[in-house]
């Protein structure tokens, strides 16, 4: 199939000075992008309801029987490892008579000795219709993550569905981001941090995906952290994070008896709970459950020797975090270069329920 | 650029990078469909409030200090954000409206945020649209857009000027230019000059001679300026007794007993006024009196004896009805009460030709005029002597030395540059404009340039870089360290050096 392009060209590879991260660019992701946001031509575009969307961690597993709750003692290691980490945002940037326009843009930040330094990723601007969501979803897939389906047809098992169009951008996230952290392992001997847990299964983390991360992490010596800021887990009907309010940091609490699989979701880490810096901010953190305990230990140690950890979250993560997000003038650049190019008349939606209701009428999403 | 919001007559513009607007300049809001628009002028330029911005600000930075690194940005937004980021604010009062090709001062009509097309107006064309330059053009210099701003010398007549402004921002030099242009038209013109700056408007900057030479009278009182007692009218000379030299009342009537006597006897001279006064038969305390005032116009140097060296005013502003002329009454050294005592001769003296008509009017130049002008004339000069055809404009440095009853009655401001709070206060009390345009523009302005506000442009307040002029320069501070003040003035440093040094 022969793609009208765009006058847009990249390099394949990013000229940066890199030492321990080489990312090739997303070619594909660029080319559904260009391809995409093509069809939007001369609609109107919408523009209410822009919400930023934030995938978190709030996996709901089993409480577990016994946890062996002893505090570990963390003392800072340094080594000089790279720290690197990635983040993913998208935001939904308009409605179309046909579907959405989806932004998506991903951050990776390193750390060697003491200079950080990143790489943003995006913005890709998708149009999805029901349409092209098929396309846009299966030929993401097939080109960064052919392997899985190499596997699937081996083992006689059918591709994923396309979602629905609703659902389409939480899952291109999904693919970009683990697009960002398989690049993130060649990192060799390094400390790889996700936002999230360790968890797979679902259709943003296929399952074959991230085992395949965490096994290239692995034989690279590298460990692959994740670390959440919000979990539904509880203890004991408490919050897993508020067990080690007493502790003093910087500390580990390795909570076992988790169940690893929980429905179509398997949890590949060993869950802890990492308070690494005075206050109240502890974490939930999931380290690669085929790696040793001590391993996991001394890459947390290795994480507060090499790392800036503020409130007990690494640095590297936060400024991948803030790099990624998007603000609100970034979104209305983005809006204004796609009705400039593709000749778009902005309108705003009307409000169904100011319309009925009036000053009684409440935001869509607050239904009482 | 694209209409925001209107709130009385406060138009704000959301203006784009690549369009070029400056606070000063005039837009034009037009709806061509319903054949009107509106006139609005900028008086000050922000940043328009994007949400997102601060994020975005502090996201270059994190933890004080920059974070290396790259941008893979395929479809190039990052222009539209820096693009929207520094899309900025237009501040606009509405001066005026169009409605179907006609200029109205009315502001009443309401633009729309859809239909409008905002565009920047030309001073040029404003200014013919407003006919700004009459049958007497005086160009008074360029505007930003390099065009001239052209006012009519019209403009001047019969009104009261304030030209004002802080330190060596240029007002002597548009004094200059609007006297020497007045006197070009054919005007007779009176100035006070305290710092003697207008002694060098009949040379031009080479010292020769200029087409003026011959229009410019310089007076020095006590030098080529004196006075016989026979030459003033009882009324001048009380004047200068009792304000310049603060005589008392019962001191005044005897003294007017004593001038009447000489004069019957044809001996109005110092001599004779002395000697009088030793001889005339009053209070002790009234004669003391009488000859402290006697001994401090003696001493003044003014008054003379001797016909030879007098001096007749009256010559030469008879000089000037035909073709115009300035008369500078030189100020400089001259001390606080000889000051007044000229000042008062002078205002009795025009006073007196004017009102019997043998001149028709003079426009009076006086420079901080708080100097040497005492309280009550303010309001003479501004109420009464306008109706005699004295047409004053007043400059200082000092705003607040002029009454704000003054700026209120003031038809025509031309304001230089000001930073200082008080003295902005003072001068935006003028009602020819708001004060938000006064205090925003003036503040801005470089030196040489100039806010004109009032008759002269119409009441569209306009930038103007005023003209050079060839003409001597007099009355330039002495400085002790002159040479090195010199090379200080030269001293240029280029911004890539500032930018190095500061790291």
């Amino acid at each position: 199939m022969v793609i009208e392009q765009l006058p847009i060209t990249t390099t394949p590879k990013y000229n940066f000075p890199q030492e321990n991260i080489a990312l090739t660019l997303p070619q594909t992701f660029l080319e559904l992008s260009i391809q995409s946001i093509k069809t939007v031509e001369k609609q109107p575009l919408c523009l209410r309801e822009l919400l930023n969307f934030q995938q978190d961690t709030m996996t709901t597993l089993p409480v577990p029987k016994h946890v062996i709750a002893k505090p570990i003692s963390l003392k800072p290691k340094r080594d000089n490892s790279v720290v690197s980490a990635a983040d993913v945002s998208s935001i939904k940037i308009g409605e179309t008579s046909t579907g959405l326009l989806i932004a998506i843009r991903g951050a990776v930040v390193w750390k060697q000795n003491s200079d950080y330094r990143y790489l943003r990723v995006g913005p890709f601007l998708f149009h999805v219709t029901e349409e092209n969501k098929h396309e846009i979803y299966n030929r993401l897939r097939r080109a960064y993550f052919g392997f899985v389906h190499q596997n699937r047809k081996t083992a006689g098992l059918h591709s994923t569905s396309t979602p629905n169009l609703m659902q389409m951008q939480s899952r291109l996230t999904g693919l970009f981001e683990k697009w960002l952290q398989m690049s993130m392992t060649m990192a060799e001997n390094g400390l790889i941090l996700w936002d999230g847990a360790l968890t797979a299964g679902t259709p943003e983390a296929p399952l074959d995906v991230v085992e395949r991360i965490l096994e290239i992490a692995r034989k690279r010596g590298a460990v692959v952290m994740g670390f959440s800021k919000m979990t539904r887990l509880r203890f004991l009907g408490y919050r897993i994070t508020d067990l080690l309010t007493q502790s003093k940091p910087p500390c580990l609490l390795k909570l076992d008896g988790y169940s690893k699989v929980c429905g179509p979701i398997r949890l590949l880490g060993d869950i802890y709970v990492a308070r690494l810096a005075e206050g109240n901010c502890a974490f939930r953190l999931d380290l690669d459950r085929k790696l040793p305990n001590e391993q996991h230990v001394e890459a947390v140690q290795r994480l507060l020797g090499n790392d800036i950890v503020l409130q007990g979250y690494p640095e590297t993560l936060r400024l991948a975090h803030i790099l990624c997000t998007f603000t609100a003038n970034e979104v209305i650049a983005m809006q204004r270069f796609i009705a400039n190019k593709m000749k778009l008349n902005m309108v705003s939606r009307p409000n169904i329920r100011r319309i009925l209701f009036g000053p009684y009428g409440k935001g869509d999403g607050e239904a009482y | 650029m694209k209409v925001y919001k209107k709130e009385g007559n406060v138009l704000q513009i959301l203006c784009f990078p690549d369009e070029e607007v400056e606070k000063g300049d005039y837009l034009l809001i037009e709806e061509p469909k319903a054949g009107k628009a509106l006139i609005a002028q900028v008086i000050d330029v922000q940043f328009a409030n994007v949400p997102g911005i601060l994020e975005e600000l502090l996201r270059s930075s994190p933890d004080g200090g920059n974070i290396e690194g790259a941008d893979f940005d395929p479809l190039e937004i990052a222009p539209h954000i820096t693009y929207i980021q520094d899309s900025r604010l237009l501040i606009c009062k509405v001066r005026a409206s169009v409605n179907n090709g006609q200029l109205s001062p009315s502001k009443s009509w309401f633009p729309s945020r859809s239909r409008s097309v905002v565009k920047k107006l030309p001073v040029s064309r404003l200014l013919e649209a407003i006919q700004a330059r009459g049958e007497l053009p005086i160009v008074l210099g360029e505007t930003k857009e390099g065009s001239q701003l052209v006012i009519d010398a019209s403009s001047l007549d019969g009104r009261l000027n304030i030209v004002t402004g802080k330190k060596e921002t240029g007002k002597s030099h548009l004094s200059k230019l609007l006297v020497l242009s007045l006197v070009q038209y054919g005007a007779s013109v009176v100035v006070f000059d305290l710092n003697g700056e207008y002694a060098g408007l009949g040379y031009s900057s080479d010292g020769a001679r200029n087409a003026y030479y011959h229009r410019i009278h310089v007076l020095t009182p006590g030098r080529n300026f004196k006075l016989m007692l026979g030459q003033l009218k009882l009324r001048v000379i009380l004047s200068i007794l009792v304000h310049a030299l603060h005589l008392p009342g019962t001191s005044a009537r005897e003294f007017r007993h004593i001038w009447k006597t000489l004069k019957e006897k044809n001996e109005l001279t110092l001599y004779a006024l002395g000697e009088a006064i030793r001889n005339w038969r009053c209070n002790i305390h009234v004669r003391d009196a009488l000859f402290s005032r006697y001994y401090a116009l003696v001493n003044s140097g003014i008054f003379t004896d001797n016909p030879s060296e007098a001096s007749s005013l009256e010559e030469f502003l008879f000089k000037t009805r035909e073709k115009g002329g300035a008369v500078v009454v030189n100020l400089r050294d001259t001390s606080s009460i000889d000051r007044q005592i000229m000042v008062e001769y002078v205002l009795g003296k025009l006073v007196e030709l004017l009102s019997n008509w043998r001149l028709r009017a003079v426009f009076l130049f006086a420079e901080e005029a708080h100097l040497y002008l005492r309280e009550t004339y303010w309001d003479d000069i501004v109420t009464r002597m306008r109706h005699f055809g004295i047409f004053t404009t007043f400059i200082t440095n000092q705003p607040d030395s002029i009454r704000s009853s003054i700026y209120r009655q003031a038809d025509n401001i031309f304001l230089f540059n000001f930073t200082n709070e008080n003295d902005l206060e003072a001068v935006s009390k003028a009602t020819r404009v708001d004060a938000e345009t006064v205090k925003s523009i003036v503040r801005d302005l470089p030196p040489r340039h100039c806010l004109v506000l009032g008759r002269a442009v119409k009441d569209f307040p306009m930038v103007v870089k005023v003209r050079s002029l060839d003409v001597k320069a007099m009355g330039r501070t002495r400085l002790f360290f002159e040479k090195r003040a010199d090379l200080l003035e030269k001293v240029t440093v280029p911004l890539e050096e500032l930018s190095k040094a500061s790291g």
